[in-house]
C-alpha cells in the first residue's frame, strides 16, 4: 500500500523510466557535442563525457536522453561500488532466493541510456564488467546466473571522467579509454553561459546576469593560484537563484561562488575584489 | 638712578669698549640708533649686555650686536630677549648656541607671541645646562620644524622622549634629532618614545649602526617605523595584489619592494617596464589596488612600447632612445628640451598617458574609474599649481565616466587605436596652452592623483607591442639571454671570507682556499711562487664515475647515449637539533594530520570486505552466499570483513630539487624558502610514516651534466629515526637542477620497493636548469619531458609539485595537463605536501 502510495505522490520512481513528455531539461550547445552524440548513439557507441566539475555534462545527458526519448539510468560511482552493485545480486525473500538486477542489468536489458557517473572512483573489477558492453559484443555477462545477456538495441553506454590530479594514480586504463567516443567539455563560451544563467535562474535581470557571468569568468582565472575548482557554471547558477530569490548580488556571491570553494583568506579577499568590482553599484 | 645719569653709563661702556675692540665699538655704535628708542634703562642694559658677552665671547658678543636690530624689529621690545641672552654669557663656548638662538628667536616671538618665545627659550636653556652641544642642536634646528604644526604643546611632546632618553642613557640632542621630526610624523608624539628608546639601544651596540638608526638610514629604523605606521602595507599583502592581477589580466607583473623611504615625498608605484616597485605603505588597501592595477595596465597596454618609445624620441630629434648598461631606455632626454620647464611637460604628459591607460582599463575592469575618483575626492587636493593640475585629472576622469565634458585634444586619446605616440602629440599641445600653470618639482609629485604615479620615474625595459606580461615567452623574450645569465650567476654562491668557507654548508663548494685562488699566484707574500692556473681555472674534466644515463637533445632529436652521470650519495650534513626544533615548531600541525589520519583510517580498514577469514562477518556477503548456496551455486565462502590496515600498495618517491634557488629568501622577507622545504619533507615522512606506506626521500642538485648528485634522505627499506630527521633538517640548496637525470635515476630506485603503484613526487621551485644548458632552457625541458614518458613507461606515475607561480606557463608541457600542482603560498607546504599526497593515492 505505501509503495503505492509513494508512486503515486511521484516521490518514487523506478529507476528505468522514459522521459516524460513535454519539453527537455534546459541544455544549450557549445559546440557540436549534440551532434556527436547522436551520432554515437545511432551507431550505439558508448560515449565518455570529459570535463570540469560543473560545466554542464550530466545536464548535457538528461536533455539528449529526452530528446532521444530513452530512459536514463544514472550510477555515480564511489570507493565501494563493486561489480555486483551494477550487475545485480541473488537475495533471500522468505525460503526463496531471488535474483535482482542491478541497475546496469536493467539498463542493458530495457534499452536505456546508463550513465556512470565519475567512473575512475569505482573498484577496477567494474571497468572490466563494462568491457564486453563497449565493443561490437554488446553483451552482458553475469557469472553468478551463467548467463549472458545481449545488450537491448537501444542500449548505450556513457560514462563521464574529470581529469584532475586527484586521479592521477586511477586514471582509466588505456584499453578502456579507447573504447569510448570521447566529448570533451569544457565552460561555455560568455554568450553562451550568459544564457543559460539567465535561464536557469528564471528570468534574472539581464543586467545582473552579465555581471555575474563577467565576474564569474574573471574568477575562474584564479584556478591554479590556490583554487583546486575554477568557478563552475553551476555556481554561478546558484548565484543567480539566489539573487533571484531576493539577496544581494555580494551576499549571493559570496555563498555561491566564494565560501564553498575556498577557505584561503587571500583567495577570498580577491574573489570578492573581483564580484564587488562588478557589483560596485549594487552592494 | 635719573636718566641723565644712565646715559652717562651708557657713554661710559661705549668708551670702554673703544679701549678694549674696535669692531666691539664699531658695532655697536651701528646697533644703537635701534635700540635707543625703548629708553636709556633698556640701552643700559643692551650694552652692557653686550660688553658681558663680548668680553666673556668676542664671537658671542658680535653675533649678540649683528641680530640687535632684527630682534628690536620683530619682537617690539628690546628687555625680554636681552635678558634671556645674557644668561647664555655663562657658558663658555655658549656663543653658538647664541646665534642659534637670536638667529630664531624673533621668528618665534612673531609665530607664538611673548610667552610661547619664553616657553621655546626655557626648553633649550635646559638643554645647555645639559651641554652646550645639545642647546645649540635645540636652537639651530627650525622651531617650526621641531613643532610640527602643533605650536609649543608640539614641540614639548618632541623633546620630552629627548630629555626622558638624554637623562636614563645619554643619548645626544643632535643624533636624536636627525630623524625625530620625520618619526613623529610618522608615528606621532606617543609612538616616538619606544622609536627612540630601540635607537638609544642600538646606539648602545655601536655609534655608527645607531646613528644611521636615528637618521632613518638602517632597514632596522624604517621597519620599526613602518609597523607602527598606519596604512596598507602591500608588501604583507603582496599574494592578494598578485591575484587579483591574475583575476583581471590574466597574468601578473612581479611586485618588488620600492626605495620609498618615509619622509620623502609620496609614496608612489613604480616600474622598470618587467616589475612593479611598491612603496612600503600606501595610505589605504584601495588606493594600493588601483595603483597596481594601474600602473600593470601601462604594461599591458603599451605604454612601454618600444617601437613607439622610439618614435617619441625620434620627434624630438633623437635617433634611439639613449640606453642604459642593462638596455634600459632613460627618459630624462626626452624631455631635456623643456629644461626648467620640464616637470609641467611630464605632468601633462602623464595626464595624457594616464587617461588612455585607465580608459581602457575601466573597460577591463568594471567600477575602476569611480573607485579612482572615490579615492582622489577623498583626498585633499593640494595647495597652488598642483592643485590646479589636480582638479584638471579629476575632472578629466569624472568626464571619462560621464562621457561629456572632456576636453576636445584629449578625445583621441579615446580611441581604440591610440597610443603612447598620441599622448605625447597631446602633452605637447597642451604644452603650448598657457592654461596651464608652471610648476616646480615639489609641486609635481602632488599634482597626481591618489594610484596614479609618475610613468617615468625609472628606466625601463622596452617591451614589444601586446607582448604578455609577465609570462615567459622563450621566441619574444628580449631579456630572456640576460635574464638566463643573471640568474646563473645569482645561482652561483657569493664569494666568501676564507673563515667563513669552512663554515659553508654545501660540501660541494667547500673546496680550500688554496685550490680556488686561480691565476695571479701569491705576489707580496714573501715567498715567490709562480703564477699558476689551477682547479677552478682549468677546463672541465670529465669524471666516468657514476651511473650513467641517456639524454635526449631535441635538437638532434636523438638520445645521446651515457651523457648524464648520477652520483649516489648520503647527505653529509645533519642536523639533530634543528630536527628537534622542526618537529617542535609544527607538533600542532602534527597533531592535527595525525588526526585527520586517525579519522581516515576506520574507513580504510572496514572496506576489507569478502574476505575467506576475519574478524567478524560480512553481512552483505553472508546474504549473498547464502543466496547463491540456495539458489543451487556453490559459492566460496568469502563472508568475513578483516579489521587490518589495508595495503593501498603505493609506494612514492619524494624527489626535492636542491638547487641554490631553494636558499631565496622567503617572499614575506622573513627566512628562506629551504626553511618551509625541511618543515614540508618533515611533515612528509611522518604522515606517511603512521600511514605506514613505503617511501624514499631524495634530493638532487647538479653541476654539469656529469656531475648530478641524488641524495638518499631515506630509502624505501629505512625507518624514519632520529638519523633522517637529522639529514632532513640538515637540507640546504646548492648548484642547478637537472631533473631529467634525477627523475630516471629516481625510476631505477623503484626496483628496490616492491609496490603496485608507483608515484614519483617531484617537488620543484623552477624550472630544470644547469650550468651547461648553454642558456638553452627548452634542451632541459624536453630532457625532463623525455624522462617523464621514460616514467609512465616504466609504471611509475610522476607528479610534479612547484612553488614556481610561473609553473603553469611550462609544467603541462612536461608533465601533462592534471600532473602537476602550483603552491602559490610557499607557507603552506608543511602542510599541503602530506595533505597532496594522500588525496594522490585515494
Amino acid at each position: 500500500m505505501k509503495n503505492l502510495f509513494n508512486k503515486l505522490r511521484g516521490v518514487e520512481r523506478d529507476a528505468v523510466q522514459k522521459p516524460v513528455e513535454g519539453e527537455a531539461p534546459f541544455y544549450l550547445p557549445q559546440g557540436n557535442e549534440v551532434e556527436v552524440f547522436k551520432a554515437a548513439y545511432a551507431k550505439r557507441l558508448p560515449v565518455m563525457l570529459k570535463g570540469p566539475t560543473g560545466c554542464g555534462k550530466t545536464r548535457f545527458l538528461e536533455h539528449m536522453a529526452h530528446v532521444l526519448g530513452r530512459p536514463l539510468v544514472t550510477v555515480s560511482c564511489h570507493e565501494d561500488l563493486t561489480s555486483s552493485d551494477l550487475v545485480g545480486r541473488f537475495l533471500l525473500e522468505g525460503e526463496e532466493t531471488v535474483w535482482q538486477d542491478g541497475p546496469l542489468t536493467r539498463a542493458v536489458k530495457e534499452g536505456a541510456i546508463c550513465y556512470l557517473d565519475e567512473i575512475v572512483e569505482a573498484r577496477t573489477d567494474t571497468t572490466v564488467v563494462i568491457h564486453p558492453l563497449t565493443d561490437h559484443r554488446r553483451q552482458l555477462p553475469i557469472d553468478k546466473k551463467s548467463q549472458i545477456i545481449d545488450a537491448h538495441e537501444d542500449f548505450m553506454l556513457v560514462i563521464s571522467y574529470n581529469p584532475g590530479y586527484q586521479t592521477v594514480l586511477k586514471d582509466l586504463k588505456p584499453s578502456t579509454k579507447q573504447r569510448f567516443v570521447g566529448l570533451q567539455f569544457d565552460y561555455p563560451k560568455e554568450d553562451i553561459e550568459r544564457q543559460i544563467v539567465k535561464t536557469e535562474s528564471g528570468g534574472l535581470d539581464e543586467a545582473l546576469v552579465d555581471k555575474l557571468v563577467a565576474a564569474g569568468r574573471k574568477a575562474r582565472g584564479l584556478k591554479d593560484h590556490g583554487l583546486e575548482e575554477a568557478t563552475s557554471t553551476r555556481a554561478l547558477c546558484y548565484a543567480a537563484e539566489l539573487m533571484n530569490a531576493g539577496l544581494s548580488p555580494m551576499d549571493a556571491c559570496r555563498a555561491a561562488l566564494i565560501h564553498p570553494i575556498t577557505d584561503d583568506p587571500e583567495l577570498v579577499e580577491a574573489l570578492e575584489e573581483i564580484f564587488r568590482a562588478h557589483f560596485g553599484a549594487e552592494s | 638712578m635719573t636718566e641723565a645719569e644712565t646715559l652717562v653709563q651708557i657713554q661710559e661702556v661705549l668708551q670702554h669698549l673703544e679701549h678694549v675692540s674696535f669692531v666691539a665699538h664699531r658695532d655697536t655704535k651701528e646697533a644703537m640708533p635701534s635700540v635707543e628708542p625703548h629708553g636709556a634703562a633698556d640701552t643700559l642694559l643692551w650694552i652692557e649686555t653686550a660688553r658681558d658677552l663680548f668680553f666673556r665671547d668676542r664671537e658671542g658678543g658680535k653675533s649678540f650686536l649683528r641680530h640687535t636690530p632684527h630682534m628690536v624689529e620683530q619682537t617690539g621690545t628690546v628687555r625680554p630677549w636681552v635678558e634671556q641672552a645674557a644668561t647664555f654669557g655663562k657658558w663658555v663656548n655658549g656663543w653658538r648656541a647664541l646665534e642659534g638662538f637670536l638667529a630664531q628667536a624673533g621668528e618665534v616671538w612673531q609665530a607664538w607671541g611673548a610667552e610661547g618665545e619664553q616657553a621655546w627659550y626655557q626648553l633649550g636653556i635646559r638643554w645647555c645646562e645639559r651641554g652646550i652641544p645639545e642647546g645649540r642642536a635645540y636652537f639651530e634646528a627650525g622651531f617650526r620644524e621641531l613643532a610640527g604644526g602643533e605650536g609649543i604643546e608640539g614641540l614639548r611632546g618632541l623633546m620630552q622622549p629627548a630629555e626622558t632618553l638624554y637623562t636614563e642613557r645619554k643619548l645626544n640632542l643632535d643624533v636624536f634629532l636627525a630623524g625625530a621630526t620625520i618619526a613623529r610624523a610618522m608615528v606621532g608624539s606617543r609612538g616616538l618614545e619606544a622609536w627612540a628608546r630601540r635607537g638609544a639601544d642600538i646606539l648602545q651596540t655601536g655609534r655608527s649602526r645607531g646613528e644611521a638608526y636615528f637618521r632613518l638610514e638602517s632597514e632596522e629604523s624604517l621597519k620599526h617605523l613602518l609597523d607602527t605606521l598606519p596604512g596598507y602595507r602591500p608588501r604583507a599583502h603582496s599574494r592578494f595584489l598578485r591575484l587579483i592581477q591574475v583575476a583581471w589580466f590574466g597574468a601578473h607583473v612581479s611586485l618588488e619592494d620600492g626605495n620609498w623611504r618615509p619622509g620623502r615625498g609620496r609614496p608612489m608605484v613604480e616600474t622598470d617596464g618587467v616589475r612593479l616597485f611598491l612603496p612600503a605603505v600606501l595610505e589605504s588597501r584601495d588606493e594600493a589596488v588601483v595603483s597596481v592595477l594601474h600602473a600593470a595596465g601601462h604594461l599591458h597596454f603599451d605604454t612601454y612600447c618600444g617601437e613607439d618609445i622610439e618614435a617619441l624620441f625620434q620627434t624630438m630629434g633623437m635617433a634611439h632612445p639613449p640606453l642604459d648598461e642593462d638596455q634600459r631606455i632613460t627618459w630624462r632626454p626626452l624631455f631635456a628640451a623643456y629644461a626648467e620647464r620640464m616637470f609641467r611637460f611630464q605632468l601633462l604628459f602623464d595626464l595624457c598617458e594616464d587617461l588612455r591607460v585607465n580608459h581602457r582599463l575601466q573597460g577591463l575592469v568594471p567600477g575602476f574609474l569611480s573607485r579612482l575618483l572615490r579615492l582622489a575626492r577623498n583626498h585633499p587636493a593640494p595647495e597652488g599649481a598642483a592643485g590646479e593640475y589636480y582638479r584638471i585629472a579629476l575632472a578629466a576622469h569624472e568626464s571619462l565616466i560621464t562621457g561629456q565634458g572632456l576636453d576636445a585634444r584629449l578625445q583621441p586619446l579615446l580611441s581604440e587605436g591610440a597610443t603612447i605616440q598620441d599622448s605625447f602629440r597631446i602633452a605637447c599641445a597642451l604644452f603650448e596652452d598657457a592654461a596651464f600653470p608652471e610648476i616646480d618639482v615639489e609641486g609635481r609629485e602632488q599634482a597626481y592623483l591618489p594610484g596614479l604615479s609618475m610613468n617615468t620615474a625609472r628606466a625601463v625595459y622596452p617591451r614589444k607591442r601586446g607582448e604578455p606580461v609577465g609570462g615567459y615567452n622563450e621566441d619574444t623574450d628580449a631579456h630572456a639571454d640576460q635574464k638566463a645569465v643573471q640568474e646563473k650567476q645569482a645561482e652561483l654562491p657569493p664569494p666568501q671570507a676564507p673563515e667563513q668557507r669552512q663554515n659553508d654548508p654545501d660540501p660541494d663548494i667547500n673546496v680550500p682556499q688554496e685550490n680556488t685562488s686561480g691565476s695571479g699566484g701569491r705576489i707580496g707574500v714573501g715567498i715567490p711562487m709562480p703564477a699558476q692556473v689551477d682547479k677552478r681555472g682549468v677546463a672541465h674534466q670529465q669524471t666516468l664515475e657514476g651511473v650513467p644515463y641517456p639524454e635526449w637533445d631535441y635538437r638532434e632529436q636523438r638520445y645521446l647515449s651515457d651523457w648524464a652521470r648520477v652520483h649516489e650519495k648520503r647527505l653529509e650534513e645533519s642536523d639533530p637539533d634543528r630536527a628537534e626544533l622542526l618537529l617542535a615548531e609544527h607538533a600542532p600541525m602534527l597533531k592535527r594530520l595525525r588526526r585527520a589520519l586517525e579519522l581516515q583510517r576506520p574507513s580504510r580498514v572496514a572496506p576489507l570486505r569478502k574476505q575467506l577469514d576475519g574478524d567478524e562477518l560480512d553481512l552483505e556477503a553472508v546474504t549473498g552466499f547464502i543466496a547463491d548456496k540456495k539458489a543451487g551455486l556453490s559459492p566460496k565462502p568469502f563472508i568475513y570483513r578483516r579489521r587490518t590496515v589495508q595495503h593501498r600498495d603505493t609506494a612514492v618517491l619524494l624527489l626535492a630539487d636542491m638547487s641554490t634557488s631553494i636558499m631565496a629568501k622567503h617572499p614575506s622577507g622573513q627566512g628562506k624558502v629551504v626553511d618551509r622545504l625541511r618543515a614540508g619533507l618533515m611533515m612528509f615522512a611522518e604522515a606517511i610514516e603512521s600511514v605506514g606506506d613505503p617511501y624514499a626521500i631524495c634530493g638532487f642538485a647538479s653541476r654539469h651534466h656529469d656531475n648530478v648528485n641524488f641524495y638518499v634522505l631515506k630509502d624505501f627499506h629505512e625507518h624514519t629515526g632520529p638519523d633522517v630527521r637529522a639529514s632532513i633538517a640538515a637540507v640546504s640548496g646548492r648548484l642547478a637542477s637537472r631533473m631529467g637525470a634525477a627523475i630516471r635515476h629516481g625510476i631505477r630506485r623503484f626496483e628496490q620497493a616492491d609496490a603496485h603503484h608507483r608515484l614519483l613526487l617531484i617537488l620543484s621551485d623552477g624550472r630544470p636548469a644547469d650550468y651547461d644548458d648553454g642558456g638553452d632552457s627548452r634542451y632541459l625541458h624536453e630532457d625532463t619531458r623525455m624522462a617523464m614518458k621514460e616514467a609512465v613507461d616504466a609504471g611509475v606515475h610522476p607528479f610534479c609539485i612547484t612553488l614556481d607561480t610561473s609553473g603553469s606557463e611550462y609544467l603541462p608541457a612536461i608533465f601533462g595537463p592534471g600532473h602537476y600542482l602550483v603552491l602559490d603560498n610557499v607557507d603552506d607546504l608543511p602542510r599541503r605536501l602530506p595533505e597532496i599526497y594522500l588525496r594522490l593515492r585515494r
